[in-house]
């Protein structure tokens, strides 16, 4: 199987300069950071000192899945952040040094290696946002309250088409660019304006994809997955496919020249 | 303060931590080549707290991405 080859390459690729140790790590880190500020708050305010004496702070707990929304907010700012960041360089880097056309130059087709480029970027996001939900969960179960596997899974599965959408975008600027830097800047560029333009018109948005987080917020709280959430999941799911055809087309015609 | 924290708690977040510095002091002994002198990256990736080894991995390194 020459796909498996190539993805088997990327993976290599990917454990030898530490992506596959490092970007799970790091979610991890993010994961963790909210359930433990939350639970810690009245000890982190009594440290930094400055309230009255006998001044009583009352911070109502939020209710547990509001913590794993947290969570996912973070992940949305920095868990973005560092995906454009990882996957800037797949394939225009390739390019640059030249590795690309070692791999081109025998019978490869151009779907099978930008195919085997998506998964293997998209394998590394997925068990990194697993890991860094799973260990916001056990936090928050831990220490704040329960909150259902079903509805972890749930959380993991749609915010995780979101970020399928960031990694597509990444690989699509990929084809399109030779220096990494723009590729990144174009992407936060795509990312931030999905984010901004959604958030200001949610109201006609609603089945925007850059409204994750606030439909699964809704989901938590009903208990259902709301309609809009499979709008905004078909939408996101849609412009991955129609994404990754046009990366490979104009991978092709900019291979050609 | 110190009394309040369970460590049981904190310390999976410690252990992570290390790890990440480790791996990037691993990863920047076998690299031949960085932006910059190595022990500037050796002093960011120890002081800098889960920063310092993520811009070592992003940009720390020279050629091999």
């Amino acid at each position: 199987m020459q796909w498996l080859t190539i993805f088997k390459r990327e993976n290599l690729e990917a454990a030898r300069n530490f992506k596959w140790v490092w970007v799970p790590l790091v979610f991890i880190i993010l994961g963790v950071t909210d359930p433990l500020s939350t639970y810690y708050l009245p000890e982190i305010l009594d440290s930094m000192g400055g309230l009255p004496e006998g001044a009583t702070v009352d911070i109502p707990t939020p209710p547990p899945g509001e913590v794993l929304i947290m969570s996912l907010s973070q992940f949305n700012m920095l868990g973005v952040l560092i995906v454009v960041l990882m996957s800037m360089g797949t394939i225009s880097g390739e390019r640059k040094s030249g590795v690309a056309e070692l791999v081109l130059v025998k019978p490869v087709h151009y779907h099978t290696y930008i195919s085997a480029k998506w998964a293997g970027t998209l394998g590394i996001v997925a068990v990194s946002l697993f890991l860094g939900l799973l260990s916001s969960w056990y936090y928050t179960n831990l220490l704040i309250g329960d909150v259902a596997f079903g509805q972890f899974m749930q959380l993991f599965l749609f915010y995780g088409v979101w970020l399928a959408l960031v990694v597509t975008f990444s690989l699509f600027f990929n084809t399109l660019f030779r220096s990494p830097g723009m590729v990144s800047f174009l992407t936060l560029a795509v990312v931030i304006l999905i984010s901004m333009v959604s958030n200001v018109l949610s109201h006609i948005l609603t089945w925007s994809p850059g409204l994750m987080i606030p439909h699964l917020s809704t989901m938590l709280a009903e208990g259902s997955v709301p309609g809009e959430l499979w709008a905004a999941t078909s939408i996101s799911l849609a412009t991955i496919v129609i994404l990754l055809i046009a990366s490979t087309l104009v991978f092709r015609t900019k291979e050609m020249a | 303060m110190f009394e309040t924290i369970e460590w049981g708690i904190i310390a999976p977040l410690i252990v992570i931590e290390l790890i990440l510095k480790i791996v990037a002091l691993i990863s920047l002994s076998r690299t031949n080549t960085t932006y910059g002198p190595k022990w500037l990256w050796i002093l960011i990736i120890l002081i800098i707290n889960t920063i310092g080894p993520v811009a070592y991995f992003i940009v720390g390194r020279r050629g091999d991405g």
